[in-house]
């Protein structure tokens, strides 16, 4: 045992209490700084299991909905007056469509505030990514309730099955770089996706027989072998959050 | 203890019936090996026990399984987990904590168990697996055997009367098979566990079995001692074929039977020709190769070459190196230092066609090489791939595999059929070099020997390079021409098969073992060498 670590719940509290925060705040530079402070805590704080890594995927996907958001936002949508950069064509709509146009005057005020709101969906996920790759899916479902404990299996498969894809992809794209295949671009990730979800949902599946036939959810008390504590660590983290929370 | 009675099971949207009337009664302390070709129905026999099937799979149950007089139809597998301990084909997903000791004392606090009698019992198992060194180590980073250790453990520590498992040792190297076998052995004789355990590798559990089920795949199940079904069963450990190669009345199940049975063919001499096999042209050298994760190097240093026309092993335990040294040769990662050289180019370089003229690679899991809907789809795009005339890969299928329907969806196919379909993807591109990682984990015999058919045939007759990494003894006896040894990231052994495999008695074939101190490693050495006798 390296160093004991936080209680479970410590980091999906402190996410919440984050992510609240933010969407109180509605402000980019608190935005952009909550996002900045989660991804020093995660690269400080991670250690060195499975779910850890999930995390630059999770900052890859992220970053990668920001610009598809952005890109629809400047192109559909109500015009917005103010300061041009560029204009587009026009794409003429059929006249029951009024108000809504595609291309056009893409302007200052268009281009912010659609990289605002793409940036606070973003921000949304990278601040729960990060829960997940800090918390072990298998502690989680140890201080679950067991009364959930049909909520309780599908959280831990799904947190748990979610890190390990990662790993997968890696497997599978090494594969297929092999057979000489591309692993850039579009196609490439339909070669992927269909071994990967295969291999995932056969994972889960074993995962959940294993539960099952191990007696779970079975007696609705649970002895502890060696109790998982809140201690006063948590409840630093947690009150940062909270602190953000009250203030905003 | 465990009685099936008129058991039937089909499973929907499938035609043919998986068991069909079958009666078994497993007295208490009896240990039973299930037999059988891949998908006949091993697996679900062993998951009727707990009730996984029909509750958690689906499919319609006809008869009743009962255990301990709990029937299944009654009860779910979640109350049956104090009376069976059940541990999967793979270990690894069935894992619900981080850690060895709490791993192990998850299946007691769901049956809420008193604090003071999970730590006596997490203590107990410990030391009767001899894992009180990994209790604190995180369970991903434990080797194969390992695993399986910890996994049996968990399934042990409540206590359970029924110990069921579905190949614990297909991914074990011998000696840690052997480990877990005789682990196995301990507990059947000491605690009068009953155990119930599906195989493959017959060579390694007969021993230890006091009966067989053997299921045909047609529904129907044969029970009896190992001598009454293997004497009719094509599937067999090497030593009953030795048995029956020679014409032996009775068949042995030990190496120890088996020796006595055979004094006389033992007492004749044989003058021993070493055939020196001709040069051929190099086609990898590698040179201080080294490989390293972190901290830790998984090669140091090695140094050795290939040539056209041979058929390399690499052996070693869990975690000496092996996929590391074949990753590095195919080009996955770049190598931490040394070089590689695959007829004189960089197999990190290689990229698209090239490539796949040069080397195939079919990884661990041969299905992560495959993406399409069906047979079909998979084979022309092979043939697109390497613009071949349509139906060339297919043409190479119906070879290696004959009988696959092209509208089969590729995850339908057997673990043998899947590994055809990859090969013969990989092949199409007609490759100079072939790579294999472990290809015969969950192959039965009769898929083994395919493989091994296909793999020396076109070894010699277009003098191609094939190198696989592999546990199984017995394979590398049939197939391979010359093995390299790796402990720990270093080469310790590299000669022909024959010294490698006779040098140490743990990876010595059965049939070695039987015939020493002759230096015949399989059946068709021994009859070819009476042969030339008479």
């Amino acid at each position: 045992m390296t160093k004991p670590s936080l209680h479970p719940f410590t980091w999906w509290l402190w996410a919440i209490g984050l992510a609240v925060a933010i969407l109180r705040f509605d402000s980019t530079w608190f935005t952009v700084s909550c996002v900045g402070v989660v991804m020093v805590v995660v690269y400080t704080c991670r250690d060195n299991a499975p779910w850890a890594k999930s995390f630059d995927w999770t900052l890859k996907l992220s970053a990668w909905i920001l610009a598809v958001r952005t890109v629809i936002g400047i192109a559909i949508g109500v015009p917005i007056p103010g300061t041009p950069i560029f204009t587009m064509p026009i794409v003429p709509l059929p006249e029951w469509m009024p108000g809504i146009r595609i291309g056009g005057t893409v302007t200052w005020e268009r281009l912010s505030s659609s990289l605002t709101e793409g940036l606070l969906i973003c921000s949304i996920i990278v601040i729960f990514g990060a829960a997940a790759s800090l918390t072990s899916p298998h502690r989680l479902l140890r201080v679950l309730p067991i009364y959930i404990y049909e909520f309780a299996v599908a959280v831990v498969i799904a947190t748990s099955v979610l890190p390990q894809l990662v790993s997968s992809v890696k497997r599978i794209r090494m594969a297929q770089r092999l057979r000489g295949q591309k692993t850039r671009g579009f196609s490439s990730w339909k070669r992927v996706a269909i071994p990967l979800l295969e291999e995932s949902l056969a994972r889960s599946l074993d995962l959940a027989a294993s539960m099952d036939s191990r007696g779970y959810g079975v007696s609705k008390k649970r002895s502890r072998y060696r109790p998982i504590s809140w201690r006063l660590k948590d409840s630093l983290v947690v009150i940062t959050a909270l602190g953000l929370v009250v203030i905003s | 203890m465990i009685k099936f009675s008129h058991v039937s099971l089909i499973y929907p949207n499938s035609t043919t019936t998986v068991l069909e009337d079958l009666n078994l009664t497993i007295a208490e302390g009896e240990m039973v090996l299930v037999i059988g070709p891949t998908g006949s129905g091993k697996s679900s026999l062993l998951r009727l026990i707990n009730g996984l099937v029909p509750h958690h799979t689906g499919g319609i149950l006809a008869g009743d399984v009962s255990v301990n007089g709990l029937s299944t139809q009654l009860t779910k597998p979640g109350g049956m987990a104090h009376l069976i301990g059940i541990v999967g084909q793979n270990p690894a997903n069935g894992f619900v904590a981080d850690t060895v000791e709490e791993e192990l004392a998850f299946g007691m606090e769901v049956l809420n168990l008193p604090n003071d009698v999970m730590r006596k019992r997490v203590e107990e198992v410990l030391d009767l697996l001899s894992l009180a060194p990994l209790r604190n180590r995180s369970i991903a980073t434990l080797s194969g055997g390992e695993q399986q250790r910890v996994a049996i453990g968990a399934a042990l520590v409540t206590h359970p009367k029924v110990l069921v498992l579905d190949e614990p040792t297909s991914a074990l190297d011998p000696i840690a098979a052997e480990e877990v076998l005789s682990i196995l052995h301990r507990l059947v004789h000491d605690l009068g566990l009953t155990v119930v355990i599906a195989e493959h590798k017959l060579e390694r559990v007969i021993q230890f079995a006091d009966r067989i089920v053997y299921i045909n795949g047609e529904g129907v199940a044969n029970v009896g001692t190992p001598e009454e079904i293997l004497m009719q069963s094509p599937i067999a450990p090497p030593i009953v074929h030795l048995a029956k190669a020679l014409g032996l009345k009775e068949i042995g199940v030990t190496v120890r039977e088996m020796r006595r049975m055979t004094t006389q063919y033992r007492d004749i001499e044989t003058t021993s020709t070493v055939e020196t096999p001709p040069t051929t042209s190099k086609v990898i050298t590698f040179e201080k190769l080294t490989v390293s994760y972190g901290d830790t190097n998984a090669l140091n240093s090695i140094t050795s070459e290939i040539f056209a026309g041979e058929v390399v092993a690499v052996m070693g335990r869990n975690g000496a190196g092996k996929s590391s040294l074949l990753k590095a040769l195919a080009g996955v990662n770049q190598p931490t230092g040394g070089s590689i050289s695959l007829l004189g180019k960089n197999p990190f370089e290689l990229h698209g066609k090239q490539r796949r003229e040069t080397i195939g690679f079919i990884p661990q899991e041969p299905s992560d090489l495959l993406y399409g809907q069906s047979v079909a789809i998979e084979c022309e795009q092979a043939d697109r791939d390497n613009e071949l005339t349509a139906g060339t890969t297919y043409a190479v299928l119906q070879q290696l595999v004959p009988g696959i329907s092209t509208a089969t969806h590729p995850r339908d196919l057997s673990e043998g059929q899947r590994l055809g379909l990859a090969l013969s993807v990989v092949l199409s591109s007609n490759p100079s070099i072939l790579i294999l990682d472990e290809p015969t984990r969950g192959l039965d015999y009769q898929a083994k020997n395919e493989l091994t058919r296909m793999l020396i045939n076109f070894s010699a007759s277009f003098g191609k390079a094939v190198i696989l990494a592999t546990h199984d003894v017995e394979l590398v006896a049939e197939l391979a021409s010359r093995v390299i040894f790796i402990a720990d990231g270093d080469i310790v052994a590299d000669g022909s098969t024959l010294d490698v495999l006779l040098s140490s008695p743990a990876f010595a074939p059965q049939v070695a073992k039987v015939m020493s101190p002759h230096p015949w490693l399989s059946v068709k050495d021994v009859v070819a060498a009476l042969e030339g006798l008479q």
